[in-house]
């Protein structure tokens, strides 16, 4: 019995053309996101050092407000507001509040409730941190 | 050319390929920016799951390359890797000064207690001074027993000991051939020695010697798991991290080879110390870290002869004598060292107006108290355990007033073994 090859549907030039569109396409595209991901990498961002608090009336007088995110405690004192950095002087650990001032975890500086240095390792107290009241009332807290 | 063409853009197609799948399996970097530094650090992209090291040292406020070095912007590990202090152990005193130094940190003043590295470092226990001493002069390559050589040459000018210089020992320039084998067989015990490779003998070298615990810290307690990955530091050391140098065996003096222990205990009174001591209760209950002091063990700063010189823990220092109360300290300042210790291994509450025991040299023994009673209590660093005891005065105790060694107290407390 004769067999014959059926004809190809696609010329050979044709698929090698149609295989070198298709390298170079796929190519460029792999190439397009290597470049788009080089060009949009963003380093870490710093650190914000200005923290709105929201309204100021959020928080009452005598009031003693831990802010985690800063992190500082801000105290409503009977004249104004007063914010102390919660980072240990010392070598930078969070300090922690208590009922009688502030405790350093890692090394066990204390500071009083002004968070003045009780004792060491710290050297010296708490760090005051600037407060303004923004115009449309919120109270800004700032780390620098 | 057609074909070429096709073959080109195929290599350009597949290598592409390659480059985005090699990119994609790259872990996602985790950054870090320590509070200390303030720059930004990689390190936990793979290491996110270590514990933290010590309450002390959080790695959010630390961070991992301000004591180990490296890389801290390497993905790649083998770079990340290529530049750390001391290879996995940066407590190592060939390094320590850039790992753990710093006025704040740990070679800062003696007055603010920042002074570890100073002590340790010319302590005798890292000098080996007294030990080399001693055998030079047991086999007649020195006069006396004065310190002249040491496992490294060092100089330390503020040394108050009288000893402000040892030169480093060099075994095979020694006259005598057991001087030459000591040092080749014994210096294993130093700080800045390797230790054995077996397990039981297992510890890092420099501080990590001892405030690393690579032992359970109990006969047949759990496991600590491969020691050389651990990646802790405490104050609270257990007797058995003591054990890997103090508790091994005997060095023969006659062929200088070590012999390890012959006896295979099983309870800590047992296994506490060299089978052929006594020990009244207290000396094996209690682990060495509760009645040795920081001095005793890392040294004053200043270069000694003997251990001897700066052992000063006795029997009195807790129990008093037959016509003495132990001494004690009222505290009255709130920087005093004993609250400083207290809060790095915070078994006891101290607070101003407590009274603790005190060593001859005024050392506080901060996990001690006086009670209201006239007794005194001790909370075991380690264990956590209290105990109470009675000062010798007013007791119906037998002692020599003039022999205040361990030996003359084991005559009548000594536990039967």
């Amino acid at each position: 019995m004769n067999e014959r090859w059926s004809e190809p549907s696609i010329s050979r030039r044709d698929f090698l053309k149609l295989a070198r569109t298709a390298f170079l396409t796929a190519g460029g595209l792999l190439g397009l996101a290597g470049l788009w991901r080089f060009f949009s990498f963003q380093a870490e961002p710093s650190a914000p050092t200005d923290f709105d608090l929201g309204p100021a009336t959020a928080f009452a007088p005598g009031s003693r407000t831990v802010l985690a995110q800063v992190p500082a405690i801000l105290l409503n004192t009977d004249k104004d507001f007063v914010a102390l950095s919660l980072i240990c002087p010392h070598l930078g650990c969070t300090v922690e509040s208590k009922s009688d001032g502030f405790a350093c975890p890692c090394h066990g500086s204390r500071f009083d409730l002004q968070g003045r240095l009780v004792r060491g390792p710290a050297a010296r107290s708490l760090t005051p941190l600037r407060v303004e009241t923004s115009t449309d009332g919120h109270l800004h807290v700032y780390t620098s | 050319m057609r074909r070429l063409i096709v073959i080109a853009s195929a290599l350009l197609f597949f290598t592409l390929l390659f480059i985005a799948f090699w990119v994609s399996r790259r872990p996602k970097p985790v950054a870090l920016i320590p509070s200390l530094t303030g720059q930004v650090e990689y390190c936990l992209t793979c290491h996110v799951d270590l514990a933290e090291i010590s309450p002390s040292h959080p790695v959010k406020t630390f961070g991992c390359v301000i004591c180990h070095g490296g890389e801290r912007l390497a993905l790649d590990a083998n770079l990340a890797h290529s530049s750390m202090r001391g290879g996995k152990n940066p407590a190592d005193f060939s390094v320590v000064q850039a790992s753990c130094g710093g006025d704040n940190c740990h070679s800062g003043s003696a007055v603010t207690f920042h002074d570890e590295i100073q002590r340790s470092t010319t302590s005798i226990q890292d000098t080996y001074a007294g030990a080399i001493a001693l055998i030079r002069f047991t086999f007649g390559d020195q006069p006396d027993l004065l310190a002249r050589l040491a496992t490294r040459a060092i100089e330390d000018p503020q040394s108050t000991s009288g000893i402000t210089s040892l030169g480093l020992f060099v075994p095979s320039q020694a006259a005598s051939p057991s001087v030459r084998l000591f040092g080749q067989n014994c210096l294993i015990c130093h700080l800045s020695a390797q230790p054995y490779e077996e397990s039981q003998y297992f510890r890092f070298t420099g501080c990590a010697a001892c405030h690393t615990p690579t032992q359970p810290p109990e006969i047949n307690g759990p496991s600590v798991g491969d020691p050389a990955k651990i990646h802790k530091l405490t104050t609270a050391m257990p007797y058995t991290q003591c054990d890997t140098c103090h508790n091994r065996g005997n060095y023969d003096l006659r062929t200088m080879t070590f012999q390890p222990r012959p006896d295979n205990p099983t309870d800590r009174l047992h296994h506490y110390y060299q089978p052929i001591s006594e020990f009244t209760k207290c000396e094996y209950t209690l682990d060495c870290v509760d009645c040795h002091t920081r001095t005793e063990a890392m040294g004053d700063g200043s270069l000694y002869s003997s251990k001897f010189d700066v052992e000063y823990t006795q029997c009195r220092t807790c129990h008093g004598t037959l016509t003495d109360l132990p001494p004690t300290r009222t505290l009255t300042d709130p920087n005093d060292l004993a609250f400083r210790m207290a809060t790095l291994n915070p078994v006891v509450d101290l607070k101003l107006g407590d009274t603790i025991l005190v060593t001859a040299k005024g050392e506080p023994i901060w996990n001690s108290r006086l009670l209201p009673d006239g007794t005194y209590q001790m909370v075991g660093k380690v264990t956590g355990q209290t105990f109470t005891f009675r000062p010798v005065k007013g007791t119906g105790c037998k002692q020599d007033p003039s022999n205040q060694t361990a030996a003359s107290c084991h005559q009548c407390h000594s536990v039967q073994r």
